[in-house]
């Protein structure tokens, strides 16, 4: 595009790190709450505050339960679209169910996707879903949101907007952009590793602002780009639906012909059949595990076609001890149990493809490697933010002069992705405290208000932003920050104090039980809300300095 | 005459359209093509269909961060375009020949 | 307890590792010995112990995880320390210095 090619970069790194590193901000930091996603749910559903338990016996209590289990209102809405004529009041014909453990939570989550009578396409199912308590098969309360893996986790990877699939393709164009970013970002920064480990908060805002920005970006660059990275390859499938558009009949030739190879039925047979202890599967799939020197337990269990004469049962082991998610799965034939097939040890490219998906999707049991994840997934969080105020800084004095009010705008919106989403989550998670058990009739149900909360405050406070930068229109430093981090220190503090109010596990209980869940979440904000104070600090001393004469300008990528 | 590369002041907002148009929808493209042919050619010598597939996306992704990149850098933005969507077709339309041959 | 320990040493021997790569740095060694000339000699020996420190750090990694997970987790001690030693040259800088102990100190 110019002449160089390194400004051609720099151009790039600049406008579109701008415009997408504000969606960035959003993915890389509900990305840094979803490592602890489970944790949240504890926090956010008290009912729930008790240790993970194993798989519980699938013939006693999972078998009636799954028999029960009907999709709800806005389940049954997402196929409404797909059928020729009504839905059925009751679905019989079950596709399958699935469950799956995790080694950090204490519920069960159990699936069902039912065949659809009159659907437009054949392949089409309704997926229902219901979490127990697996000490007594006693179900959540359907209004319960888990507020870490219901939202903050869909909102990192899809922006929770499900219409068309927009919120992943806005969230893969910015993880594309991030990649960008930090490639035109290593060919931008002349001196990357002799200034590896420089900071120099001393000189002006630029400067210092410029160096967290490049700190922050290289120190943790394998990271970023191997999170952004693997994000795509994850929903590379949404992106680019190959092998369902142009290659479907290759791909439907391919499951016919592993159907034949596996033994694995793709078809109902058509005839009914009962279901032979799925238990003695289990103990089976155990013993054969720890014949081959992998003893585990069950991360997830399918029952294929179920209740008729192909019907299979799949179990796979919980992959705690390594980066691939689950696997050494064993497939049994639903109403004999005997063994149809042992999944053969992956190939080089399954491994590597695991291997990817797994380090993000981190089903792993290593409480280091979480938190250094989260010191990550900060590090991008503050990248992002320090590329957003250096913009500002740098354009700042010459559109006051201009009278152009493009540094302002960028500032407002800086305001809006970086306190402003933590004003949110925060007023969210207060919410979830002060809301009622149960609302009173006509009233959304109680996840709904508080997903309401959360995007209201949100507005408010990027409202709040857009007033307070004015002075950024005058080169001026905006009393939106300070405003708004003194609002984050204070809500940082009544969050646990309303957990120790309405639930009695104040921090003293919950450290002194080992309860890490939920004292984690709550000495987690209590840090957020001293960080948030003292910068409030640091920026009313910074706005008393100003009156001083203005810094030079500073070019971004050269020395 | 439209100069396809330039100083600051001929940084038109029609330029720039064309360059983000040819970067994304024309790098979408290419990796399409790239990912078609990868999958119907790895398929086809034998390697299993979702290695196949999963293989093409991963090397997917990296091409088009590359074809993004070379959309804005490179001078002459009739070449890149020839390349990218032209490039991208063919790979495509070989994915089809090859899947009519496997099918 | 045994493989806390071990991942608490490879945290330790990261952050050494980074710490000497400061070091070698002419603008860091000012910074951590108070304008004390740096002699060349000095500089390999430093980059050495850095990389030494580094593997070390790896072999740790790898003696307590699956190489999978160890992998993972000796990447992401590199990103802590790098941001741990940048902030220590920052703010406490002859806090470094503990790591050339042998050398002798400018004058201040």
């Amino acid at each position: 595009m110019f002449p160089q090619f390194r400004h051609t970069m720099a151009w790039l790194h600049t406008w579109f790190g701008l415009a997408l590193g504000l969606v960035l901000m959003v993915v890389f930091f509900f990305g840094s709450l979803s490592v602890f996603d489970r944790e949240i749910d504890r926090w956010a559903i008290p009912d729930t505050r008790y240790e993970p338990q194993p798989m519980p016996s699938f013939d006693r209590m999972l078998k009636p339960i799954f028999e029960t289990v009907q999709p709800n209102a806005a389940e049954r809405a997402a196929v409404a679209g797909l059928v020729d004529g009504p839905l059925p009041a009751r679905f019989d014909t079950a596709r399958s169910w699935g469950a799956y453990t995790t080694h950090r939570d204490p519920v069960l989550t159990l699936f069902v996707g039912y065949q659809v009578p009159n659907a437009k396409d054949h392949e089409t199912a309704v997926w229902a879903n219901r979490t127990i308590d697996p000490r007594s098969g006693v179900a959540l309360p359907d209004d319960r949101l888990k507020i870490g893996s219901g939202f903050f986790y869909p909102l990192h990877y899809s922006l929770t907007i499900e219409w068309k699939q927009v919120g992943y393709w806005i969230v893969g164009f910015a993880a594309l952009m991030m990649l960008m970013a930090l490639v035109t970002g290593v060919i931008m920064h002349r001196k990357i590793l002799r200034e590896l480990f420089t900071f120099r908060p001393n000189k002006s805002a630029q400067r210092s602002m410029l160096d967290v920005h490049n700190l922050t970006g290289v120190a943790a660059l394998p990271f970023h780009f191997f999170f952004a990275f693997t994000g795509l390859v994850i929903f590379a499938y949404v992106y680019f639906p190959v092998t369902h558009t142009q290659l479907a009949p290759l791909h439907d030739k391919h499951e016919q012909v592993e159907a034949k190879q596996t033994g694995l039925p793709h078809e109902r047979a058509g005839s009914a059949a009962p279901m032979a202890s799925v238990d003695a599967m289990v103990l089976e799939a155990q013993r054969r595990w720890a014949a081959k020197g992998m003893a585990g337990d069950v991360g997830y269990l399918n029952v294929q076609h179920v209740g008729d004469a192909n019907g299979y049962v799949s179990i796979y082991r919980a992959g705690t001890d390594r980066v691939q998610l689950a696997g050494e799965g064993i497939h049994f034939k639903a109403s004999t149990g005997t063994v149809l097939r042992e999944d053969p040890p992956p190939t080089l490219v399954a491994r590597i493809n695991e291997f990817l998906t797994g380090l993000h999707l981190q089903h792993f049991r290593h409480w280091l490697l979480r938190w250094l994840y989260v010191l990550g997934g900060l590090a991008g969080c503050a990248c992002i933010a320090t590329g957003l105020f250096f913009f500002v800084e740098k354009r700042k004095r010459q559109h006051a002069k201009q009278g152009v009010s493009g540094a302002r705008i960028v500032d407002a919106l800086a305001v809006t992705t970086v306190t402003g989403m933590l004003v949110a989550t925060l007023c969210m998670l207060v919410a979830n405290r002060l809301l009622p058990d149960s609302m009173p009739a006509g009233w959304p149900w109680r996840g709904d208000m508080e997903k309401y909360c959360f995007w209201g405050a949100w507005l408010l406070a990027s409202v709040h932003g857009l007033w307070r930068t004015a002075p950024v229109a005058q080169a001026r430093l905006a009393p939106a920050w300070r405003e708004q981090c003194l609002a984050i220190a204070a809500l940082a503090v009544i969050a646990p104090l309303l957990n120790w109010i309405t639930t009695g596990d104040h921090l003293a209980r919950t450290i002194g039980a080992g309860y890490w869940p939920v004292a984690g979440a709550d000495l987690f904000m209590l840090t957020g809300s001293v960080l948030a104070l003292l910068a409030a600090r640091k920026l009313q001393r910074r706005d008393a300095l100003r009156a001083a004469a203005p810094a030079p300008m500073l070019e971004a990528g050269h020395a | 005459m439209t100069s396809n590369t330039l100083t600051r002041s001929h940084l038109t907002r029609s330029h720039i359209v064309a360059r983000t148009a040819l970067a994304l929808l024309g790098g979408y493209v290419f990796t399409w093509g790239v990912i078609a042919a990868g999958t119907a050619l790895m398929y086809g010598a034998g390697m299993a269909f979702h290695d196949a597939e999963h293989l093409s996306y991963i090397i997917g992704i990296l091409v088009y961060l590359g074809a993004f990149l070379a959309g804005f850098a490179a001078h002459k933005l009739r070449r890149v375009a020839l390349v990218l969507v032209g490039g991208g077709a063919l790979l495509s339309a070989g994915a089809w020949l090859l899947q009519q041959q496997l099918v | 307890m045994h493989d806390a320990l071990m991942l608490l040493a490879a945290l330790l021997a990261s952050l050494a590792g980074m710490g000497w790569l400061a070091l070698s740095m002419d603008v860091h060694w000012t910074q951590a010995r108070a304008a004390a000339p740096q002699p060349a000699v000095l500089v390999t020996t430093l980059r050495t112990l850095g990389a030494a420190a580094l593997t070390l750090s790896l072999a740790l990694c790898l003696a307590v995880d699956s190489p999978s997970i160890a992998v993972l987790v000796w990447c992401m001690t590199l990103a802590a320390s790098t941001l741990t030693v940048a902030f220590t040259l920052t703010w406490r800088a002859s806090v470094l210095g503990m790591l050339v102990f042998w050398t002798s100190q400018g004058a201040r």
